[in-house]
Protein backbone atom coordinates (compact mmCIF):
# COMPACT_ATOMS: atom_id res chain seq x y z
CA UNK A 1 0.00 0.00 0.00
CA UNK A 2 2.69 2.12 0.92
CA UNK A 3 4.49 1.46 -1.69
CA UNK A 4 1.74 2.41 -4.48
CA UNK A 5 1.32 5.23 -2.80
CA UNK A 6 5.19 6.37 -3.10
CA UNK A 7 4.80 5.50 -6.97
CA UNK A 8 1.90 7.79 -7.15
CA UNK A 9 3.64 10.36 -5.64
CA UNK A 10 6.18 10.10 -7.68
CA UNK A 11 4.55 9.91 -10.78
CA UNK A 12 2.58 12.97 -9.55
CA UNK A 13 6.22 14.68 -9.46
CA UNK A 14 7.61 13.79 -12.26
CA UNK A 15 4.50 15.01 -14.45
CA UNK A 16 5.45 18.25 -12.08
CA UNK A 17 8.89 18.20 -13.32
CA UNK A 18 7.44 18.05 -17.67
CA UNK A 19 5.23 20.67 -16.43
CA UNK A 20 8.07 22.69 -15.04
CA UNK A 21 9.78 22.48 -18.89
CA UNK A 22 6.69 23.79 -20.63
CA UNK A 23 6.26 27.31 -18.48
CA UNK A 24 7.51 30.28 -19.32
CA UNK A 25 9.68 30.92 -16.64
CA UNK A 26 11.73 27.84 -17.84
CA UNK A 27 11.73 29.15 -21.34
CA UNK A 28 12.50 32.56 -20.77
CA UNK A 29 15.62 31.53 -18.82
CA UNK A 30 17.04 29.18 -21.40
CA UNK A 31 16.28 31.39 -24.29
CA UNK A 32 18.03 34.46 -22.27
CA UNK A 33 20.53 31.40 -21.36
CA UNK A 34 21.59 30.59 -24.50
CA UNK A 35 21.25 33.78 -26.50
CA UNK A 36 24.39 34.91 -24.19
CA UNK A 37 26.41 32.63 -24.35
CA UNK A 38 26.21 31.88 -27.89
CA UNK A 39 26.20 35.96 -28.80
CA UNK A 40 28.65 36.76 -25.98
CA UNK A 41 30.95 34.07 -26.01
CA UNK A 42 30.96 30.82 -28.82
CA UNK A 43 30.73 33.71 -30.96
CA UNK A 44 33.44 36.00 -30.35
CA UNK A 45 35.64 32.87 -29.11
CA UNK A 46 35.02 30.96 -32.59
CA UNK A 47 35.25 34.20 -35.00
CA UNK A 48 38.78 34.85 -32.67
CA UNK A 49 40.20 31.40 -33.53
CA UNK A 50 38.84 32.06 -36.97
CA UNK A 51 40.06 35.66 -37.67
CA UNK A 52 43.33 35.15 -36.05
CA UNK A 53 44.15 33.71 -39.72
CA UNK A 54 43.10 36.62 -41.38
CA UNK A 55 44.67 39.89 -41.86
CA UNK A 56 42.22 42.17 -40.10
CA UNK A 57 42.64 45.41 -39.43
CA UNK A 58 39.09 47.85 -39.28
CA UNK A 59 41.33 51.06 -38.69
CA UNK A 60 42.48 50.02 -42.38
CA UNK A 61 39.64 48.01 -43.22
CA UNK A 62 41.43 44.63 -44.54
CA UNK A 63 39.72 41.57 -43.94
CA UNK A 64 41.58 38.79 -46.25
CA UNK A 65 42.63 35.18 -45.47
CA UNK A 66 46.52 35.00 -45.06
CA UNK A 67 46.34 31.31 -43.51
CA UNK A 68 49.30 31.05 -41.20
CA UNK A 69 50.83 34.37 -41.63
CA UNK A 70 49.84 35.90 -38.04
CA UNK A 71 51.24 32.69 -36.34
CA UNK A 72 54.32 32.80 -38.53
CA UNK A 73 55.23 36.33 -37.89
CA UNK A 74 54.20 36.13 -34.32
CA UNK A 75 56.95 33.16 -33.92
CA UNK A 76 59.63 35.55 -35.23
CA UNK A 77 58.77 38.29 -33.44
CA UNK A 78 61.62 38.51 -30.60
CA UNK A 79 59.09 40.25 -28.55
CA UNK A 80 56.45 37.66 -28.82
CA UNK A 81 59.30 35.24 -26.84
CA UNK A 82 60.16 38.42 -24.55
CA UNK A 83 56.32 38.65 -23.36
CA UNK A 84 56.44 34.67 -23.14
CA UNK A 85 58.89 34.58 -21.10
CA UNK A 86 57.51 37.27 -19.03
CA UNK A 87 54.46 35.92 -18.58
CA UNK A 88 56.01 32.86 -17.26
CA UNK A 89 57.93 34.53 -14.54
CA UNK A 90 55.58 36.94 -13.80
CA UNK A 91 53.18 33.82 -13.17
CA UNK A 92 55.17 31.42 -11.28
CA UNK A 93 56.58 33.99 -9.18
CA UNK A 94 53.29 35.39 -8.31
CA UNK A 95 51.69 32.47 -7.52
CA UNK A 96 54.63 30.83 -5.81
CA UNK A 97 55.14 33.96 -3.41
CA UNK A 98 51.12 34.19 -3.24
CA UNK A 99 50.88 30.63 -1.79
CA UNK A 100 53.88 30.72 0.56
CA UNK A 101 53.18 33.60 2.42
CA UNK A 102 49.39 33.07 2.68
CA UNK A 103 49.85 29.48 3.98
CA UNK A 104 52.68 31.22 6.68
CA UNK A 105 50.22 33.41 7.51
CA UNK A 106 47.02 31.23 7.98
CA UNK A 107 49.22 28.82 10.06
CA UNK A 108 50.08 31.59 11.79
CA UNK A 109 46.16 32.90 12.56
CA UNK A 110 44.69 29.71 13.16
CA UNK A 111 47.32 29.20 15.78
CA UNK A 112 46.33 32.17 17.75
CA UNK A 113 43.54 33.04 19.95
CA UNK A 114 43.30 36.10 19.80
CA UNK A 115 42.26 39.39 17.22
CA UNK A 116 42.28 36.71 14.75
CA UNK A 117 39.39 38.68 12.66
CA UNK A 118 41.13 42.28 12.93
CA UNK A 119 43.77 40.32 11.40
CA UNK A 120 42.22 38.97 8.87
CA UNK A 121 40.37 42.21 7.91
CA UNK A 122 43.55 43.83 7.33
CA UNK A 123 44.91 41.31 4.97
CA UNK A 124 42.23 41.35 3.11
CA UNK A 125 42.09 45.06 2.69
CA UNK A 126 43.92 45.58 -0.54
CA UNK A 127 42.25 42.70 -2.18
CA UNK A 128 38.97 44.34 -2.55
CA UNK A 129 40.65 47.69 -3.37
CA UNK A 130 40.44 48.55 -7.49
CA UNK A 131 43.54 47.53 -9.37
CA UNK A 132 43.90 50.88 -11.27
CA UNK A 133 43.69 53.05 -7.58
CA UNK A 134 46.32 50.64 -6.22
CA UNK A 135 49.09 50.31 -9.41
CA UNK A 136 48.44 54.20 -8.94
CA UNK A 137 49.99 53.96 -5.18
CA UNK A 138 52.20 51.66 -5.99
CA UNK A 139 53.75 53.61 -8.93
CA UNK A 140 54.60 56.51 -5.89
CA UNK A 141 56.00 53.63 -3.26
CA UNK A 142 57.98 52.44 -5.76
CA UNK A 143 59.33 56.21 -6.80
CA UNK A 144 63.35 56.15 -7.65
CA UNK A 145 63.53 59.68 -5.52
CA UNK A 146 60.51 60.37 -3.16
CA UNK A 147 59.17 56.84 -3.05
CA UNK A 148 57.98 55.03 0.94
CA UNK A 149 59.93 51.67 -0.25
CA UNK A 150 63.12 54.28 -1.47
CA UNK A 151 62.30 55.83 2.41
CA UNK A 152 62.41 52.79 3.97
CA UNK A 153 65.70 51.69 2.63
CA UNK A 154 67.22 55.02 3.38
CA UNK A 155 66.18 55.05 6.89
CA UNK A 156 68.03 51.61 7.38
CA UNK A 157 71.12 53.15 5.53
CA UNK A 158 70.37 50.89 2.20
CA UNK A 159 71.19 52.08 -1.16
CA UNK A 160 67.82 53.51 -3.20
CA UNK A 161 66.60 51.62 -5.91
CA UNK A 162 65.18 52.26 -9.13
CA UNK A 163 62.23 49.25 -9.17
CA UNK A 164 60.36 50.42 -11.86
CA UNK A 165 62.38 52.68 -14.20
CA UNK A 166 65.17 49.57 -13.85
CA UNK A 167 64.65 47.45 -17.06
CA UNK A 168 66.35 45.08 -14.15
CA UNK A 169 63.72 44.98 -11.62
CA UNK A 170 60.10 46.34 -13.21
CA UNK A 171 59.02 43.27 -13.85
CA UNK A 172 59.65 41.83 -10.20
CA UNK A 173 58.12 45.03 -9.01
CA UNK A 174 55.30 44.53 -10.37
CA UNK A 175 55.12 40.90 -8.94
CA UNK A 176 55.86 42.00 -5.25
CA UNK A 177 53.14 44.51 -5.49
CA UNK A 178 50.38 41.74 -6.73
CA UNK A 179 51.20 39.49 -4.09
CA UNK A 180 51.02 42.07 -2.01
CA UNK A 181 47.27 42.89 -2.99
CA UNK A 182 46.37 39.45 -3.68
CA UNK A 183 47.76 37.70 -0.27
CA UNK A 184 44.57 38.03 1.91
CA UNK A 185 42.24 36.78 -0.56
CA UNK A 186 44.00 32.76 -0.31
CA UNK A 187 44.64 33.60 3.28
CA UNK A 188 40.41 33.40 4.04
CA UNK A 189 40.35 30.04 1.59
CA UNK A 190 43.46 28.79 3.69
CA UNK A 191 42.36 29.71 7.63
CA UNK A 192 38.56 28.25 6.22
CA UNK A 193 40.40 25.48 5.36
CA UNK A 194 42.93 24.98 7.64
CA UNK A 195 39.97 25.64 10.33
CA UNK A 196 37.93 22.67 8.41
CA UNK A 197 41.17 20.38 9.38
CA UNK A 198 39.48 18.12 11.87
CA UNK A 199 40.86 18.57 15.30
CA UNK A 200 40.53 14.56 16.28
CA UNK A 201 43.07 13.91 13.60
CA UNK A 202 45.31 16.18 14.73
CA UNK A 203 45.29 15.17 18.00
CA UNK A 204 45.20 11.55 16.95
CA UNK A 205 49.04 12.43 15.34
CA UNK A 206 50.00 14.26 17.72
CA UNK A 207 49.37 11.27 20.88
CA UNK A 208 51.26 8.89 18.39
CA UNK A 209 53.97 11.17 18.87
CA UNK A 210 54.21 12.97 15.59
CA UNK A 211 55.98 16.50 15.97
CA UNK A 212 54.36 19.84 14.98
CA UNK A 213 55.96 19.47 11.65
CA UNK A 214 55.14 15.47 10.98
CA UNK A 215 51.25 16.66 11.86
CA UNK A 216 51.52 19.03 9.15
CA UNK A 217 52.54 16.90 6.41
CA UNK A 218 50.69 13.88 7.32
CA UNK A 219 46.97 15.27 8.53
CA UNK A 220 47.05 19.07 8.05
CA UNK A 221 48.36 18.92 4.35
CA UNK A 222 46.31 15.88 2.87
CA UNK A 223 43.42 17.93 4.35
CA UNK A 224 43.61 21.00 2.83
CA UNK A 225 44.63 19.81 -0.34
CA UNK A 226 41.79 20.62 -2.21
CA UNK A 227 41.90 24.01 -0.98
CA UNK A 228 45.20 24.51 -2.11
CA UNK A 229 44.24 23.16 -5.85
CA UNK A 230 41.71 25.69 -5.82
CA UNK A 231 43.97 28.32 -5.14
CA UNK A 232 46.63 27.33 -7.63
CA UNK A 233 44.99 27.18 -10.44
CA UNK A 234 42.73 30.29 -9.92
CA UNK A 235 46.07 32.05 -9.00
CA UNK A 236 47.55 30.52 -12.00
CA UNK A 237 44.28 31.44 -14.72
CA UNK A 238 44.36 35.18 -13.73
CA UNK A 239 48.11 35.67 -13.62
CA UNK A 240 48.60 34.25 -16.87
CA UNK A 241 46.58 37.32 -18.22
CA UNK A 242 47.35 40.17 -15.84
CA UNK A 243 47.06 43.20 -18.12
CA UNK A 244 45.95 46.47 -15.57
CA UNK A 245 48.70 46.49 -12.90
CA UNK A 246 51.23 46.02 -15.87
CA UNK A 247 49.54 49.31 -18.05
CA UNK A 248 49.77 51.17 -15.31
CA UNK A 249 52.77 50.36 -13.59
CA UNK A 250 55.13 49.88 -16.54
CA UNK A 251 53.37 50.40 -19.88
CA UNK A 252 55.57 47.26 -20.26
CA UNK A 253 58.66 49.29 -20.17
CA UNK A 254 61.42 50.54 -19.56
CA UNK A 255 61.67 49.45 -23.28
CA UNK A 256 60.26 46.14 -23.33
CA UNK A 257 61.35 45.03 -20.31
CA UNK A 258 58.02 44.34 -18.93
CA UNK A 259 55.67 43.08 -21.78
CA UNK A 260 54.07 40.20 -20.70
CA UNK A 261 51.54 38.24 -23.64
CA UNK A 262 48.54 40.28 -22.37
CA UNK A 263 49.96 43.36 -22.90
CA UNK A 264 51.31 42.55 -26.21
CA UNK A 265 47.54 41.62 -27.39
CA UNK A 266 46.33 44.86 -26.13
CA UNK A 267 49.11 47.04 -27.38
CA UNK A 268 48.75 45.27 -31.04
CA UNK A 269 44.73 45.06 -30.86
CA UNK A 270 44.33 48.66 -29.24
CA UNK A 271 47.31 50.72 -30.66
CA UNK A 272 47.70 49.48 -33.86
CA UNK A 273 44.09 47.79 -34.45
CA UNK A 274 45.98 44.41 -35.73
CA UNK A 275 43.05 42.54 -34.92
CA UNK A 276 44.05 39.73 -36.62
CA UNK A 277 47.33 39.21 -35.55
CA UNK A 278 46.27 40.13 -32.09
CA UNK A 279 43.92 37.39 -32.23
CA UNK A 280 46.65 34.88 -32.98
CA UNK A 281 48.46 35.83 -30.04
CA UNK A 282 45.05 35.45 -27.87
CA UNK A 283 44.67 32.10 -28.93
CA UNK A 284 48.22 31.50 -28.04
CA UNK A 285 47.74 32.76 -24.58
CA UNK A 286 44.42 30.74 -24.06
CA UNK A 287 46.08 27.16 -25.52
CA UNK A 288 48.85 27.88 -22.96
CA UNK A 289 46.40 28.72 -19.94
CA UNK A 290 44.60 25.28 -21.14
CA UNK A 291 47.61 23.34 -21.49
CA UNK A 292 49.04 24.36 -17.85
CA UNK A 293 45.60 23.93 -16.09
CA UNK A 294 45.05 20.39 -17.52
CA UNK A 295 48.26 19.67 -16.74
CA UNK A 296 47.87 20.66 -13.56
CA UNK A 297 44.99 18.87 -12.68
CA UNK A 298 46.42 16.31 -13.71
CA UNK A 299 49.72 16.16 -11.57
CA UNK A 300 47.76 16.97 -8.61
CA UNK A 301 44.90 14.35 -9.08
CA UNK A 302 47.85 12.16 -9.49
CA UNK A 303 49.61 13.25 -6.51
CA UNK A 304 46.18 12.75 -4.54
CA UNK A 305 45.88 8.83 -5.66
CA UNK A 306 48.71 7.91 -4.23
CA UNK B 1 49.03 17.66 27.62
CA UNK B 2 49.73 20.57 24.87
CA UNK B 3 47.21 20.67 22.62
CA UNK B 4 48.86 20.49 18.90
CA UNK B 5 47.62 23.89 18.18
CA UNK B 6 49.22 25.31 21.01
CA UNK B 7 51.87 27.73 20.75
CA UNK B 8 54.94 28.29 23.85
CA UNK B 9 54.70 31.46 24.88
CA UNK B 10 57.77 32.83 23.33
CA UNK B 11 56.70 31.42 20.11
CA UNK B 12 53.09 33.06 20.44
CA UNK B 13 54.82 36.07 20.72
CA UNK B 14 57.09 36.12 17.51
CA UNK B 15 53.94 34.25 15.72
CA UNK B 16 52.07 37.81 16.48
CA UNK B 17 54.70 39.95 16.07
CA UNK B 18 55.18 38.57 12.57
CA UNK B 19 51.07 38.69 11.65
CA UNK B 20 51.07 42.38 12.93
CA UNK B 21 54.33 43.27 10.64
CA UNK B 22 52.60 41.38 7.95
CA UNK B 23 49.10 43.51 8.19
CA UNK B 24 50.96 46.95 8.69
CA UNK B 25 52.74 46.02 5.40
CA UNK B 26 49.16 45.40 3.78
CA UNK B 27 48.10 48.75 5.26
CA UNK B 28 51.14 50.92 5.39
CA UNK B 29 50.45 52.01 1.80
CA UNK B 30 46.59 53.49 2.17
CA UNK B 31 47.95 55.22 5.20
CA UNK B 32 50.63 57.21 2.75
CA UNK B 33 48.22 57.61 0.97
CA UNK B 34 45.95 59.57 3.21
CA UNK B 35 48.36 61.57 4.53
CA UNK B 36 49.75 62.37 1.01
CA UNK B 37 46.56 64.26 -0.33
CA UNK B 38 47.62 67.02 2.75
CA UNK B 39 50.64 67.10 1.28
CA UNK B 40 51.52 70.37 -1.47
CA UNK B 41 53.36 69.36 -4.26
CA UNK B 42 56.43 70.92 -3.52
CA UNK B 43 56.73 68.50 -0.30
CA UNK B 44 55.49 65.66 -2.62
CA UNK B 45 58.35 65.57 -4.61
CA UNK B 46 60.74 67.07 -1.91
CA UNK B 47 63.98 65.19 -1.45
CA UNK B 48 63.86 64.18 1.45
CA UNK B 49 60.82 62.52 1.36
CA UNK B 50 57.99 62.60 3.95
CA UNK B 51 55.79 60.41 5.53
CA UNK B 52 53.55 62.89 7.40
CA UNK B 53 52.79 66.44 5.55
CA UNK B 54 54.67 69.04 6.96
CA UNK B 55 52.53 71.62 6.50
CA UNK B 56 48.63 70.90 6.07
CA UNK B 57 46.33 71.56 2.93
CA UNK B 58 43.16 70.74 1.49
CA UNK B 59 43.57 72.48 -1.86
CA UNK B 60 43.56 69.48 -3.46
CA UNK B 61 40.30 68.14 -2.10
CA UNK B 62 39.41 71.75 -3.72
CA UNK B 63 40.22 71.03 -7.15
CA UNK B 64 39.51 67.17 -7.41
CA UNK B 65 35.80 68.18 -6.15
CA UNK B 66 35.50 71.98 -7.61
CA UNK B 67 37.84 71.89 -11.33
CA UNK B 68 38.21 67.85 -12.05
CA UNK B 69 34.00 67.12 -11.08
CA UNK B 70 34.88 63.64 -9.26
CA UNK B 71 30.96 63.79 -8.33
CA UNK B 72 30.47 62.72 -12.44
CA UNK B 73 32.58 60.04 -12.49
CA UNK B 74 31.76 58.73 -8.87
CA UNK B 75 28.16 58.41 -10.24
CA UNK B 76 28.71 56.94 -13.32
CA UNK B 77 30.80 54.56 -11.63
CA UNK B 78 27.59 53.81 -8.85
CA UNK B 79 24.78 54.18 -11.01
CA UNK B 80 26.88 51.33 -13.49
CA UNK B 81 27.49 49.11 -10.44
CA UNK B 82 24.10 49.03 -9.02
CA UNK B 83 22.47 48.00 -12.63
CA UNK B 84 25.18 45.43 -13.19
CA UNK B 85 24.67 44.32 -9.80
CA UNK B 86 21.14 44.30 -9.96
CA UNK B 87 20.85 42.14 -13.46
CA UNK B 88 23.45 40.01 -12.49
CA UNK B 89 22.91 38.75 -9.39
CA UNK B 90 18.46 38.18 -10.38
CA UNK B 91 19.77 36.59 -13.18
CA UNK B 92 22.51 34.34 -11.65
CA UNK B 93 19.82 33.01 -8.94
CA UNK B 94 17.15 32.62 -12.06
CA UNK B 95 19.55 30.39 -13.82
CA UNK B 96 21.38 28.88 -10.83
CA UNK B 97 17.73 28.04 -9.73
CA UNK B 98 16.80 25.97 -13.08
CA UNK B 99 20.37 24.43 -13.33
CA UNK B 100 19.46 23.51 -9.55
CA UNK B 101 15.96 21.70 -9.45
CA UNK B 102 14.92 21.20 -13.25
CA UNK B 103 15.92 18.39 -15.35
CA UNK B 104 16.40 19.34 -19.08
CA UNK B 105 18.23 18.19 -22.10
CA UNK B 106 21.94 18.85 -22.68
CA UNK B 107 21.56 19.98 -18.76
CA UNK B 108 25.24 18.98 -17.90
CA UNK B 109 27.14 20.21 -21.45
CA UNK B 110 25.73 23.42 -21.02
CA UNK B 111 26.96 23.79 -17.61
CA UNK B 112 30.32 23.04 -18.47
CA UNK B 113 30.11 25.16 -21.13
CA UNK B 114 29.29 28.20 -18.14
CA UNK B 115 32.39 26.83 -16.38
CA UNK B 116 34.81 26.84 -18.87
CA UNK B 117 34.13 30.51 -20.03
CA UNK B 118 35.68 31.26 -16.52
CA UNK B 119 38.72 29.81 -17.47
CA UNK B 120 38.69 31.66 -21.21
CA UNK B 121 40.94 35.06 -21.05
CA UNK B 122 38.92 37.90 -21.13
CA UNK B 123 41.53 39.32 -24.08
CA UNK B 124 40.76 36.60 -26.50
CA UNK B 125 36.45 37.19 -26.70
CA UNK B 126 37.24 40.91 -26.13
CA UNK B 127 38.37 41.96 -30.03
CA UNK B 128 35.43 40.06 -31.90
CA UNK B 129 33.18 41.63 -28.92
CA UNK B 130 34.91 45.26 -29.31
CA UNK B 131 34.28 44.38 -33.22
CA UNK B 132 30.63 43.58 -32.88
CA UNK B 133 30.04 46.76 -30.32
CA UNK B 134 31.21 48.77 -33.15
CA UNK B 135 29.03 47.14 -35.76
CA UNK B 136 25.71 48.00 -33.83
CA UNK B 137 27.06 51.57 -32.31
CA UNK B 138 27.40 50.71 -28.99
CA UNK B 139 30.94 51.96 -28.73
CA UNK B 140 30.53 55.66 -26.46
CA UNK B 141 27.64 53.79 -24.97
CA UNK B 142 26.86 52.23 -21.64
CA UNK B 143 25.00 49.47 -23.18
CA UNK B 144 28.04 47.88 -24.39
CA UNK B 145 29.52 47.96 -20.68
CA UNK B 146 25.94 46.72 -18.97
CA UNK B 147 24.65 43.92 -22.12
CA UNK B 148 27.97 41.73 -21.10
CA UNK B 149 27.59 41.98 -17.65
CA UNK B 150 23.73 40.74 -17.16
CA UNK B 151 24.59 37.39 -16.85
CA UNK B 152 27.39 36.03 -14.40
CA UNK B 153 29.33 32.80 -14.80
CA UNK B 154 30.57 32.05 -11.54
CA UNK B 155 27.36 34.01 -9.98
CA UNK B 156 25.28 31.35 -11.80
CA UNK B 157 27.95 28.41 -10.20
CA UNK B 158 27.99 29.97 -6.72
CA UNK B 159 23.84 30.13 -7.11
CA UNK B 160 23.20 26.19 -8.10
CA UNK B 161 25.63 24.68 -5.75
CA UNK B 162 23.64 26.94 -2.97
CA UNK B 163 20.48 26.16 -4.24
CA UNK B 164 20.79 22.36 -4.92
CA UNK B 165 21.36 22.17 -0.95
CA UNK B 166 19.42 25.17 0.83
CA UNK B 167 15.87 25.44 -1.43
CA UNK B 168 14.37 21.58 -0.23
CA UNK B 169 12.74 20.21 -3.51
CA UNK B 170 10.13 18.78 -1.77
CA UNK B 171 8.87 22.53 -0.70
CA UNK B 172 8.74 23.24 -4.03
CA UNK B 173 6.91 20.31 -4.94
CA UNK B 174 4.64 21.22 -2.49
CA UNK B 175 4.01 24.89 -3.49
CA UNK B 176 3.60 23.33 -7.32
CA UNK B 177 0.61 20.88 -5.82
CA UNK B 178 -1.24 23.55 -4.21
CA UNK B 179 -0.74 25.25 -7.73
CA UNK B 180 1.61 27.48 -7.61
CA UNK B 181 3.57 29.06 -10.68
CA UNK B 182 7.00 29.02 -11.54
CA UNK B 183 7.46 32.71 -11.47
CA UNK B 184 5.60 32.79 -7.84
CA UNK B 185 8.03 29.93 -6.57
CA UNK B 186 10.97 31.96 -7.30
CA UNK B 187 10.40 35.52 -5.81
CA UNK B 188 8.44 33.97 -2.71
CA UNK B 189 10.61 30.42 -1.96
CA UNK B 190 13.75 30.86 -4.06
CA UNK B 191 15.14 34.23 -3.72
CA UNK B 192 14.41 34.34 -0.02
CA UNK B 193 15.80 31.31 0.82
CA UNK B 194 18.93 32.11 -1.22
CA UNK B 195 19.29 35.61 0.62
CA UNK B 196 22.93 34.81 2.30
CA UNK B 197 24.58 33.68 -0.97
CA UNK B 198 22.77 36.76 -2.73
CA UNK B 199 24.40 38.98 -0.44
CA UNK B 200 27.78 37.88 -0.68
CA UNK B 201 27.49 37.51 -4.67
CA UNK B 202 26.26 40.77 -4.72
CA UNK B 203 29.25 42.45 -2.92
CA UNK B 204 31.23 40.67 -5.15
CA UNK B 205 29.66 41.64 -8.32
CA UNK B 206 29.75 45.28 -7.14
CA UNK B 207 33.23 45.33 -6.35
CA UNK B 208 33.87 44.09 -9.57
CA UNK B 209 31.96 46.48 -11.40
CA UNK B 210 33.46 48.76 -9.25
CA UNK B 211 37.00 47.99 -10.14
CA UNK B 212 36.34 46.61 -14.01
CA UNK B 213 39.16 48.69 -16.11
CA UNK B 214 39.80 47.45 -19.21
CA UNK B 215 36.34 46.98 -21.11
CA UNK B 216 34.75 50.39 -20.03
CA UNK B 217 38.41 52.49 -21.02
CA UNK B 218 38.25 50.34 -24.43
CA UNK B 219 34.27 51.43 -25.10
CA UNK B 220 33.84 54.63 -24.12
CA UNK B 221 35.35 58.09 -25.60
CA UNK B 222 33.08 60.64 -23.93
CA UNK B 223 34.73 61.95 -20.97
CA UNK B 224 31.74 62.41 -18.76
CA UNK B 225 30.86 58.84 -19.52
CA UNK B 226 33.54 57.80 -18.01
CA UNK B 227 33.83 55.38 -14.47
CA UNK B 228 35.94 56.36 -11.68
CA UNK B 229 38.64 53.57 -12.71
CA UNK B 230 38.78 55.26 -16.67
CA UNK B 231 38.68 58.75 -15.52
CA UNK B 232 41.72 57.74 -12.82
CA UNK B 233 43.47 56.50 -15.30
CA UNK B 234 42.82 59.19 -17.48
CA UNK B 235 44.27 61.68 -15.51
CA UNK B 236 47.35 59.47 -14.87
CA UNK B 237 48.11 59.74 -18.76
CA UNK B 238 47.38 63.20 -18.92
CA UNK B 239 51.38 63.60 -17.47
CA UNK B 240 50.05 66.32 -15.09
CA UNK B 241 52.28 67.42 -12.05
CA UNK B 242 49.37 67.92 -9.70
CA UNK B 243 50.54 65.25 -7.75
CA UNK B 244 48.40 66.00 -4.63
CA UNK B 245 45.25 66.12 -6.76
CA UNK B 246 45.77 62.17 -8.29
CA UNK B 247 46.23 61.36 -4.93
CA UNK B 248 42.66 62.69 -3.69
CA UNK B 249 41.09 61.18 -6.74
CA UNK B 250 42.90 57.75 -5.87
CA UNK B 251 41.28 58.02 -2.25
CA UNK B 252 38.16 58.89 -3.17
CA UNK B 253 37.76 55.90 -5.50
CA UNK B 254 38.98 54.05 -2.71
CA UNK B 255 36.60 55.08 -0.21
CA UNK B 256 33.50 53.96 -1.24
CA UNK B 257 35.11 50.08 -0.89
CA UNK B 258 36.17 51.04 2.40
CA UNK B 259 32.60 51.79 3.67
CA UNK B 260 31.28 48.77 2.05
CA UNK B 261 33.96 46.74 3.30
CA UNK B 262 33.57 48.02 7.29
CA UNK B 263 29.73 47.22 7.40
CA UNK B 264 29.82 44.01 5.36
CA UNK B 265 33.35 42.43 5.69
CA UNK B 266 32.09 39.63 7.60
CA UNK B 267 29.69 38.90 4.90
CA UNK B 268 32.10 39.26 2.17
CA UNK B 269 34.71 37.05 4.04
CA UNK B 270 32.35 34.62 4.64
CA UNK B 271 31.18 34.50 0.78
CA UNK B 272 34.79 34.45 0.01
CA UNK B 273 35.53 31.10 2.53
CA UNK B 274 32.41 29.51 1.01
CA UNK B 275 33.77 29.75 -2.62
CA UNK B 276 37.05 27.98 -1.34
CA UNK B 277 35.54 25.26 0.06
CA UNK B 278 32.85 22.89 -0.97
Amino acid sequence: MNQIKKIKTGNKINSLQKEDNKSLFFIIGIVVLILYYTILFIYPLALAIIRSFYDWNPLRGTLKYTGVENYHNLFRNPLFYISLKNTFIFTVLAVIGRVIISLLIALGLVSITKGRNFLRSAYFLPVIMPIVAVSIIWVWVYHPQVGLLNMFLDAFGLQKQLFLKSPNQALYSVVVMVIWKDVGYSVIIFTAGLLGVPQNLKEAAWIDGANRRKTFLVVTLPAIMPTFTFVLITALISYFQSFVEIFIMTGGGPGTSSYVLSYLIFDQAFKSFNFGYASAISVVLFTLITVVTVIQLKLLQGGNEE
Amino acid sequence: MRKPNQLSKPAEIIVYILLILAAFIALVPFIWLIASTFKNNYEIVGVPATFFPKKITFDHYLYIIGKFKIFTYFFNSLFLAVIKTSAGVYSSVYIGYIFAKFEFHFKNPIYYIIVFTMTVPALVTMIPTYDMANQVNLIDSWWAIILPAVVVSFGIFMMRMYITKAVPTPLLDAAKIDGAGQFFIFHKIVLPLSSNMISALSIFVFLGSWNDFLWPYLVLNTQKKFPLSVALQMMVGQNNTNYGALFVATLLTIVPILIVYWILQNKLIEGVAMTGIK
